[in-house]
C-alpha cells in the first residue's frame, strides 16, 4: 500500500523537476541558442564558442584544387588515393624545365622544381572522393590541397559547390592540349589506371 | 450575445421560426469557426516556438515580412495551412469511401459543438444552458466515432489498432474527468456554465480569489486529475501512442492527406481549448478576475478567460516537449487504479467539507 | 464448443524507420499485442568494406574502417592501428598513446550522446535528444580543429597519428569538459530518473547473464547484465593500465538486472568515466614526436593477428592476415552490434508490440557496423 503511494509521489516529483529544466532552457533562450542562420551567417564563425581560435585549425577538409602550374606529374597523390578518383595522364616533355608557350606549359613551379612531364588530364570526381586528405601529404610541390582555412592563403574557402548535373562535379584541371601538338613531344605516354 | 437573444432580435421572428433559428444559428457559429481558425493558427506557431525555445534553438526565424517565414517565423503557421489546403486528396481504393470522408467532420463536430457553452465574459456566450458542463462532457465523446470510423475505413491493420488504442484511452479518461466535475458541481450546486463561474466571484478571507481551487483541498487534487484527463482526451502526450510518430505507424491517421489531415489536426487544437476552457471555467474562475474589484467588466471578462486557458494550453505544449510517453496498458492502469480512486476519494471529501465546513 | 484457433499476425517494421538507428528490417510475429518472434533482416547497408580492403595498402584501408561504426569513428581507427602495430611489433611515441585516448575517449562520449538522445527519442522525448546533441556538437567542434573533418576522421595512424595536437587544443578540451560535467546530472534529472522513462523502460527487455554470455554479446550491454569484463581492463591495449577509472555494472535500480533501464544507465555513467580518462591523460600528456619513423610502404612480416579493443559498442577486433605485401590479404572485422542484434529475437519474447523499439534503442546498434 505504501509502495503506491510513492509511486505516485516519486512520479509527482520526478515529472516537476523536468518540467523546471525545460522551463529554465526557455527563459534562457537569448543565451542558450545554438542555431546558425544560414545563408545569412555561415561557418566559419569566429565567435563561436569552441573556447579555440578558428586561425590554429590544424588542416581543413572542403574542396579539392590543384594549382595546375606547380603539379610536375608524379602521380603521387593518384596512387594515394583509397578510391581512385584522381585520374592523371602525362606526356614526356623533350625540354625539361623549359616553357612550352604552344601548350601553356610552365617549365618551373613556383618552388623552382623543373618540370620534366606535361600534364595533360588531371581529373578529380569530387562525387567519389571521400575527403581524406591522404592526397595532398604526398605531393612534393604542395600543389594539391583542400580549399580554405590553413590554405586559404592559396583559395578561400569553398565547401558550396553542389551543381545540378553530375558531370560539372568532375573537376579538370589540367589546361586543354591539343592532341596534335601534344604529339611533338614523345610519344610515350603514361596512362592512368582504368 | 446567446441564440436566444439573436432570435429575439431578429426581425423574421414569429412568422418563419426554423429560418430565424438557422440564421441565428449561422451567425452564432461563423465567428466560433474563424476564431478556431485563428486560433489553430496561433497554437501551432506557439507549439513550434515554444518547443524550439526549450530545446535552444530559435525556430522558424525570418528577416523581414516576405523573407523565408516572415518577421521572428510569423508566416510559418501560415504556410503550413497553404500546404495542407494545397495538397492532393487520396482516397485509398480499398478504404469505405463514405466512412472515410465522413470521419474527419465527425471529430471536428465534436469539438466544435462545445464551444457553445464555453463562457467566453458575463454576456458573451452562445448558449447559457442550464445544464452546460454535462453538456460539454457529453458532446465530447462524439469524436470518440469519428476516430473509430477513421481506423476502419482505411482498411489498414494499423489504423485499426490504433483507432482501438485510441478509443479505448478517451473512452477510459471520461470517467475521472466526469467524476472530477461531479465534486465542484456539489459545491456550486449548479451545472450552468454561468452559474459556476458566478459562485467563483468574491474572495475567500479578503485576498485570494473565491476560486473552486482555493476551497478546499479535495478540489485542489480534482483540478490535476480532470487537467491531466483532459491532455489524455487530446491524445496529447504523455498520452499519445495512438498517433505516435516513433511507434512504427502514425495510427487512426495514416491514411489522411491534405485538408482531411488538417481538420483532424485542427479539431485536436479545438479539444485542447475546450478541455482548458472548461478547467478554468470549473476550478480557475472563468472570466472572474484574480484581483477582485478590478477589471471586471465583460471586457476585462474575456480577456481573464482566453489568458487563463492560453496558458493551461501552453501547459499542455510544455507537457509534450518535456515527457517521453506511456504505453498503453501503463496509460489505462494509471485511468483505473490511480485516477478513479483518488477522484471518488474527492466526491467523498467534497461531500463531507461541505457537511462540516457549511 | 470448438477451440479458437489464433494464428500468428507478421507484422514488418520495414527497413526506413523513424527511429536513427539506420536501414534494418525487422519480422515481428505478433499474437494480438504480444510478441511471439522477432527476426532481423540485414544486408541493406552492404558495401563490401572486407573486400575492399583486400585491394588497397594498409594505410588507404583508414578511411575505410572510418565508415564502419561512423559514429565511434575514432575507436575504429584505433583498433586496426593498434592491430597493424602489433602484427609488425613496432613502438609507439608516448604522446602518440596519450593523443590517441584522449581522442578515443571523447569520441565515446559522442557515441554514447547519440545513442542515449535517440533513445529518448524513442520512447518519445524530444528534448533530451536536442540537448544531447548540441553537446555532442562541442565535441565535433574539437575534432575538426583537431584533424578537419567532424564525423570521419582519418586521423589515427598506423604508426601515430596525422597532426600534432594544434595549440590551445588542451585548454579547449579541459574547459568542454568542465562544461560537460554538470550537463550529466541534468540529463540525469530530465530523462534517467523521471517516472515514466523508469515505466517505460524499466524491467523490459531483460537480458540475463548467461544469456548474454552465450550469445557473445559485449560492451555496455553485457555490462548492463551485471558482468563485469571491460577489455581496457581486463586485456588492457596501448596505455589504459596506466589510469584510474571503474566500469559501471548494471545492479538492478529500476527493475531487474539487465533491463533497458540499466543498459541505458551504464552508458550515462560511462561518460563520466571517460571524462575521468580524459583529465588524467590531459594532466599527463608528455611533449614528443607524433610519428614513429616508419618505411615508406608499410609491410608487415607473414602473419595473421586477431587483436580486441573496446569500442562504444562492446568487443571490436579485426583479424588480419598478411603475406608480405603491402597489401592485406585479408582483413575482418568483428563488430559488436552484429551480436547485439542477434539477441534481439531472444530478449523481446513476451513483450508487447511497443516494445520492440525500446529494446531495440538499448541495444544501440549501427547498420553501418552490422552490414560493413
Amino acid at each position: 500500500m505504501s509502495k503506491y503511494f510513492s509511486n505516485i509521489f516519486e512520479a509527482v516529483s520526478t515529472l516537476l523537476t523536468g518540467m523546471g529544466i525545460t522551463w529554465r532552457h526557455m527563459m534562457n533562450i537569448r543565451k542558450d541558442n545554438v542555431t546558425l542562420q544560414y545563408p545569412e551567417e555561415r561557418w566559419p564563425r569566429p565567435e563561436r564558442d569552441i573556447g579555440f581560435d578558428f586561425d590554429n585549425y590544424n588542416v581543413i577538409r572542403s574542396r579539392l584544387q590543384v594549382d595546375i602550374d606547380d603539379c610536375i606529374g608524379c602521380m603521387k597523390c593518384e596512387r594515394a588515393c583509397p578510391v581512385q578518383c584522381i585520374k592523371i595522364i602525362t606526356t614526356k616533355s623533350g625540354a625539361k624545365g623549359e616553357d612550352l608557350p604552344d601548350i601553356n606549359h610552365t617549365g618551373v613551379t613556383s618552388n623552382g622544381t623543373k618540370k620534366a612531364l606535361i600534364v595533360s588530364r588531371f581529373d578529380i570526381d569530387m562525387t567519389e572522393c571521400c575527403y581524406c586528405n591522404l592526397c595532398t601529404y604526398p605531393c612534393p610541390e604542395e600543389c594539391i590541397y583542400m580549399t580554405g582555412g590553413p590554405n586559404s592563403h592559396k583559395h578561400p574557402i569553398d565547401y558550396e559547390f553542389s551543381q545540378y548535373d553530375r558531370n560539372e562535379l568532375i573537376y579538370k584541371f589540367a589546361k586543354d592540349v591539343d592532341e596534335e601538338k601534344l604529339s611533338k613531344y614523345f610519344p610515350r605516354k603514361k596512362e592512368a589506371k582504368a | 450575445m446567446t441564440v436566444d437573444q439573436l432570435i429575439n432580435w431578429l426581425p423574421f421572428g414569429t412568422d418563419w421560426p426554423v429560418i430565424t433559428f438557422l440564421t441565428a444559428v449561422i451567425i452564432c457559429a461563423l465567428p466560433v469557426f474563424l476564431f478556431i481558425a485563428v486560433y489553430a493558427l496561433v497554437a501551432i506557431y506557439g507549439e513550434v516556438k515554444i518547443s524550439s525555445f526549450m530545446a535552444d534553438k530559435v525556430g522558424p526565424m525570418g528577416q523581414g515580412v516576405g523573407l523565408h517565414a516572415g518577421k521572428w517565423g510569423l508566416l510559418q503557421p501560415v504556410a503550413d495551412a497553404l500546404k495542407l489546403i494545397l495538397k492532393e486528396d487520396i482516397i485509398p481504393s480499398a478504404a469505405d469511401k463514405k466512412l472515410f470522408v465522413m470521419a474527419p467532420f465527425v471529430v471536428f463536430i465534436g469539438a466544435f459543438i462545445s464551444f457553445a457553452a464555453l463562457p467566453f465574459s458575463q454576456n458573451t456566450i452562445i448558449a447559457d444552458m442550464n445544464i452546460g458542463i454535462f453538456y460539454i462532457l457529453a458532446v465530447g465523446s462524439l469524436s470518440v466515432i469519428g476516430i473509430i470510423l477513421a481506423g476502419w475505413s482505411s482498411n489498414n491493420k494499423w489504423s485499426l489498432y490504433g483507432g482501438m488504442r485510441s478509443v479505448a484511452q478517451i473512452v477510459s479518461y471520461e470517467i475521472p474527468a466526469g467524476l472530477s466535475i461531479i465534486s465542484i458541481i456539489m459545491l456550486t450546486g449548479t451545472l450552468s456554465m454561468q452559474g459556476i463561474n458566478e459562485f467563483q466571484q468574491g474572495t475567500i478571507w479578503g485576498i485570494l480569489p473565491n476560486w473552486i481551487i482555493f476551497n478546499n483541498p479535495f478540489s485542489f487534487i480534482a483540478f490535476f486529475i480532470f487537467f491531466i484527463s483532459g491532455v489524455a482526451e487530446c491524445n496529447r502526450t504523455p498520452f499519445d501512442i495512438p498517433e505516435a510518430e516513433s511507434e512504427l505507424v502514425a495510427g487512426a491517421f495514416t491514411e489522411y492527406s491534405g485538408m482531411r489531415y488538417a481538420f483532424f489536426f485542427l479539431s485536436e487544437y479545438a479539444e485542447m481549448f475546450v478541455v482548458s476552457g472548461v478547467s478554468v471555467t470549473a476550478f480557475l474562475g472563468g472570466w472572474n478576475s484574480p484581483i477582485s474589484g478590478f477589471f471586471n467588466s465583460p471586457g476585462w471578462g474575456v480577456f481573464w478567460f482566453m489568458g487563463k486557458t492560453l496558458s493551461l494550453v501552453f501547459v499542455m505544449i510544455w507537457f509534450r516537449w518535456t515527457f517521453p510517453r506511456l504505453r498503453v496498458d501503463q496509460l489505462m492502469s494509471i485511468c483505473w487504479k490511480v485516477f478513479l480512486p483518488f477522484s471518488l476519494l474527492n466526491i467523498f471529501g467534497v461531500g463531507i467539507w461541505i457537511l462540516i465546513a457549511g | 464448443m470448438g477451440v479458437v484457433h489464433g494464428d500468428l499476425m507478421t507484422l514488418n517494421i520495414g527497413p526506413q524507420h523513424p527511429s536513427t538507428h539506420g536501414v534494418l528490417r525487422l519480422k515481428v510475429k505478433t499474437d494480438g499485442e504480444i510478441i511471439s518472434e522477432v527476426e532481423p533482416i540485414i544486408g541493406y547497408l552492404h558495401r563490401c568494406f572486407e573486400k575492399h580492403c583486400e585491394n588497397v595498402s594498409y594505410e588507404q584501408v583508414i578511411p575505410y574502417t572510418d565508415r564502419c561504426d561512423y559514429i565511434a569513428a575514432m575507436n575504429n581507427n584505433f583498433g586496426y592501428a593498434v592491430t597493424v602495430e602489433e602484427l609488425m611489433e613496432i613502438k609507439v611515441p608516448e604522446r602518440v598513446e596519450y593523443i590517441r585516448v584522449i581522442v578515443a575517449e571523447l569520441n565515446r562520449i559522442a557515441s554514447h550522446l547519440l545513442a542515449l538522445g535517440a533513445y529518448g527519442l524513442d520512447v518519445g522525448a524530444f528534448t533530451p535528444f536536442l540537448y544531447m546533441f548540441r553537446d555532442r556538437e562541442r565535441i565535433l567542434d574539437l575534432f575538426e580543429t583537431l584533424c578537419g573533418a567532424r564525423l570521419l576522421y582519418n586521423y589515427i595512424w598506423v604508426g601515430g597519428v596525422s597532426h600534432d595536437l594544434p595549440p590551445g587544443f588542451i585548454d579547449a578540451v579541459y574547459s568542454f569538459l568542465d562544461y560537460f560535467e554538470p550537463k550529466i546530472e541534468e540529463y540525469n534529472e530530465l530523462l534517467t530518473y523521471n517516472k515514466i522513462f523508469i515505466e517505460r523502460t524499466g524491467d523490459v527487455g531483460v537480458m540475463p547473464p548467461e544469456v548474454a554470455v552465450s550469445y557473445g554479446v559485449t560492451g555496455p550491454n553485457l555490462r548492463g547484465s551485471g558482468v563485469k569484463w571491460d577489455i581496457r581492463k581486463d586485456e588492457p591495449y596501448s596505455i589504459y593500465d596506466k589510469f584510474d577509472f571503474n566500469i559501471p555494472v548494471g545492479a538492478g535500480k529500476m527493475g531487474t538486472v539487465g533491463d533497458c533501464w540499466d543498459r541505458y544507465f551504464v552508458r550515462m555513467v560511462e561518460m563520466k568515466e571517460s571524462v575521468k580518462i580524459t583529465r588524467q591523460a590531459l594532466k599527463g600528456i608528455p611533449a614528443g614526436d607524433v610519428h614513429q619513423t616508419l618505411p615508406k610502404k608499410i609491410r608487415p612480416p607473414q602473419g595473421s593477428i586477431y587483436k580486441r579493443t573496446e569500442s562504444p559498442r562492446g568487443d571490436l577486433a579485426y583479424y588480419i592476415v598478411s603475406d608480405g605485401s603491402p597489401i592485406p590479404y585479408r582483413l575482418k572485422m568483428r563488430s559488436p552490434a552484429f551480436t547485439a542484434l542477434s539477441v534481439l529475437g531472444e530478449i523481446s519474447q513476451g513483450w508487447m508490440m511497443s516494445d520492440v523499439l525500446v529494446i531495440l534503442g538499448s541495444l544501440d546498434i549501427v547498420l553501418g557496423e552490422i552490414d560493413r
